[in-house]
């Protein structure tokens, strides 16, 4: 069933979008869009959102005490662990519904939020074992690729060049020198699981997404581009051009993986040199003073286009193969797990 | 005379360090100590050094474990949440005998608690913290110039006592910004090899085996043996306090750390007003002075323990202080520091004056 658009239009006018005005996110921080069009999606198709947060900005900035930004039922609990909580929160409601506690047609939609902190590092181990067996959830990392809540350090999400405050672009060293890890090849390796790139500057693929992984049997995965306005050092008003410009020089490629089915969901056909998306923020511009700028820029463009090509490639191969399907499933996991 | 700068607690911890030889500093954000990982990534490779930022503060200490097993020296930082997490670490290294130094910014707790100064984790660096029989020399400081004199003299007991040694500050000392003197930067020629344990290749020589496990019972109590006759000798040997107007005071104020400091101004305030009060500020939580204080308290009309906490050196105290004296004590939680006004209230409320 498409999305109703006029559902949309009216969640966007009620201002229930699951997260409310008002929060403390700096002006024009992409992660409270990155809810909202999550939220809005669930909240369109019926689903009750429930909502997990890993320790972050959106975090500490939506639930100052007294107030809070979530109206929907809300759990925060550590840095490390979003994905283990939720697992719980998902394994009481599964258990509640089997004992006749919860009526058998209530939809809920069980979301984990976190930054690149909160899943590329310190919280990898428990989203893996989430995802491993098989929680009915969705996973949302906004990446801004760094520490932005303690003050811009560095992250397994921070690409090389990028200037951080543990990683400081200088005259000896530029910076980072690793690439950034790649978490969406990480999580699509679980294989049971839909994994998929959006980026706010594409709001249809992003809800198409968000639709597919709520009808998905088992558990999501989906890394967002989430420009931080602060420590890009870009103005306020650019979150959504950033991102537009990270899809259009294959920076951020938006694709998905189904079982193991790639698909590239949007083909940029002529892209952007990704200098261009370099040059367009401020937090690169310690390295384009480095007289080894040219190089680094090369390895970086060498790699986005390397891993295009392989995206198509693995698109090609992979069509109507999936890795595994829900006829594993339907045998064993019933819902006896939960008990 | 060496120069005075004027600097944040936690960056002179951090150059405090590199000047008393440590060159390997192992990191991992957490608010409110992130300036001292920051200022090591700068510091490290200027002098010749190593920032390493981890991807977690588990993955953190067991690094620490890593390179204390070679007799270098370390350290890291972070505050309380984070220091939970290295607990299994800290009781693997204080087992298999590793000199490090950790430093601990502790902030409001329990659990996410909030990022302001307290002093919750006195139980947590004092008692254990981790699993099984072991104790942390931890050193507590009350200005930035002392934070830095502990700084070094952490590596050198370290070294001396194969053990890991915790800074415990919080976020007031790290955040505020004081004159200081560093010391001279310490000849890493003349830094403790450890020759006869350190994991530095056996070749041409006899292995060195560091290890926090045995499966005989007999022999892992005989590690253990080994550990508390070291601990014994610590006690003896390293207890450290400082005392303030005590000499004809009636009233004695027991704090650490920054209540230690705002606790000065209490007793200049009482003595103004005809009280005669001093300070006992212990600047070793372990070993504890039982001793000195015990004898300080006899003959005192009251003793006033003062922590940013529910009382957590409270019970070190009354084990010091027996009955001796009336103890009362006055804390504050959840990242509320007490002004020196609140604190005489209390304490005047406890003299019914």
């Amino acid at each position: 069933m498409p999305l109703n658009a006029i559902e949309l239009a009216k969640l966007f006018h009620d201002k229930n979008p699951g997260i409310t005005p008002g929060h403390r996110m700096c002006p024009g921080c992409a992660a409270p869009n990155v809810v909202k069009f999550a939220l809005m999606t669930a909240i369109a198709k019926g689903y009750h959102p429930v909502v997990g947060l890993a320790t972050g900005c959106l975090e500490v900035s939506t639930t100052i005490f007294p107030y809070t930004a979530w109206n929907v039922p809300y759990i925060h609990n550590a840095f490390e662990n979003v994905a283990a909580t939720i697992s719980g929160v998902e394994t009481a409601f599964r258990a509640a519904k089997k004992r006749g506690e919860i009526p058998p047609d209530k939809k809920l939609a069980f979301f984990a939020f976190a930054g690149d902190g909160g899943t590329y590092d310190i919280g990898l181990q428990s989203l893996s074992g989430a995802v491993e067996r098989g929680h009915k959830f969705i996973y949302i990392v906004y990446d801004n690729e760094g520490y932005m809540n303690t003050g811009n350090q560095r992250s397994g999400a921070t690409p090389p060049g990028s200037d951080t405050t543990t990683a400081p672009v200088g005259k000896q060293i530029p910076g980072k020198l690793q690439l950034k890890k790649n978490i969406v090849e990480i999580m699509a390796a679980h294989e049971n699981v839909y994994v998929a790139t959006v980026a706010i500057s594409e709001p249809i693929d992003f809800m198409k997404k968000i639709e597919k992984a709520l009808e998905f049997d088992g558990p999501a995965f989906i890394a967002a581009h989430s420009a931080c306005v602060r420590f890009w050092r870009v103005n306020d008003d650019k979150a959504v051009e950033s991102a537009r410009l990270a899809v259009e020089t294959l920076y951020w490629p938006l694709y998905e993986v189904e079982r193991g089915v790639y698909r590239v969901t949007k083909k940029i056909t002529n892209p952007k040199p990704v200098e261009e998306y370099i040059r367009s923020q401020g937090r690169f511009r310690p390295l384009l003073s480095r007289p080894d700028a040219k190089e680094i820029i090369e390895e970086l463009q060498q790699y986005v286009t390397s891993r295009y090509e392989r995206l198509l490639a693995l698109e090609e191969i992979t069509k109507d193969k999936p890795l595994r399907g829900p006829w594993a499933k339907e045998d064993f996991q019933t819902d006896e797990h939960a008990m | 005379m060496a120069e005075r700068v004027l600097v944040k607690g936690t960056e002179a911890i951090g150059e405090a360090a590199i000047r008393a030889g440590c060159r390997l500093f192992f990191g991992y954000p957490i608010t409110p100590q992130n300036e001292l990982p920051e200022y090591m990534s700068k510091r490290m490779p200027e002098v010749g050094g190593t920032f390493l930022q981890t991807e977690s503060e588990v993955a953190t200490i067991n690094m620490v474990y890593g390179a204390a097993c070679t007799g270098t020296r370390v350290m890291t930082s972070t505050s309380s949440p984070g220091f939970s997490l290295m607990q299994e670490g800290i009781s693997y290294m204080a087992c298999a005998q590793l000199p490090a130094v950790l430093v601990n910014v502790v902030r409001g707790g329990p659990g996410l608690g909030d990022i302001q100064p307290s002093q919750g984790d006195y139980w947590q660096a004092t008692k254990g913290g981790g699993h099984g029989d072991y104790k942390l020399i931890v050193l507590a400081p009350s200005t930035v110039q002392e934070a830095v004199d502990l700084t070094v003299l952490a590596f050198d007991l370290a070294d001396k006592y194969r053990t890991p040694v915790v800074i415990i500050a919080d976020g007031v000392i790290g955040q505020m910004m004081e004159p200081v003197t560093f010391p001279e930067f310490r000849n890493l020629n003349t830094l403790p090899k450890h020759d006869d344990w350190a994991l530095t290749g056996a070749n041409g020589r006899e292995k060195h085996i560091v290890v926090s496990f045995d499966i005989d019972p007999h022999v892992l109590e005989k590690m253990n043996l080994e550990i508390v006759e070291k601990l014994r000798k610590i006690e003896a040997n390293e207890k450290r306090w400082e005392e303030y107007k005590l000499e004809d005071a009636e009233i004695v104020i027991t704090a650490f750390g920054t209540v230690g400091r705002i606790a000065k101004s209490v007793v200049e305030q009482a003595r103004k007003e005809g009280i005669k009060a001093g300070l006992f500020r212990p600047i070793t939580l372990w070993p504890f002075p039982y001793e000195r204080l015990e004898e300080i308290s006899k003959g005192k009309k009251l003793i006033l323990d003062v922590e940013m906490n529910m009382g957590q050196m409270l019970e070190d105290v009354k084990l010091a202080v027996k009955d001796h004296a009336r103890i009362e004590f006055y804390g504050r939680m959840g990242g509320v520091v007490p002004t020196p006004d609140e604190i005489f209230e209390a304490l005047k409320k406890f003299l019914n004056v």
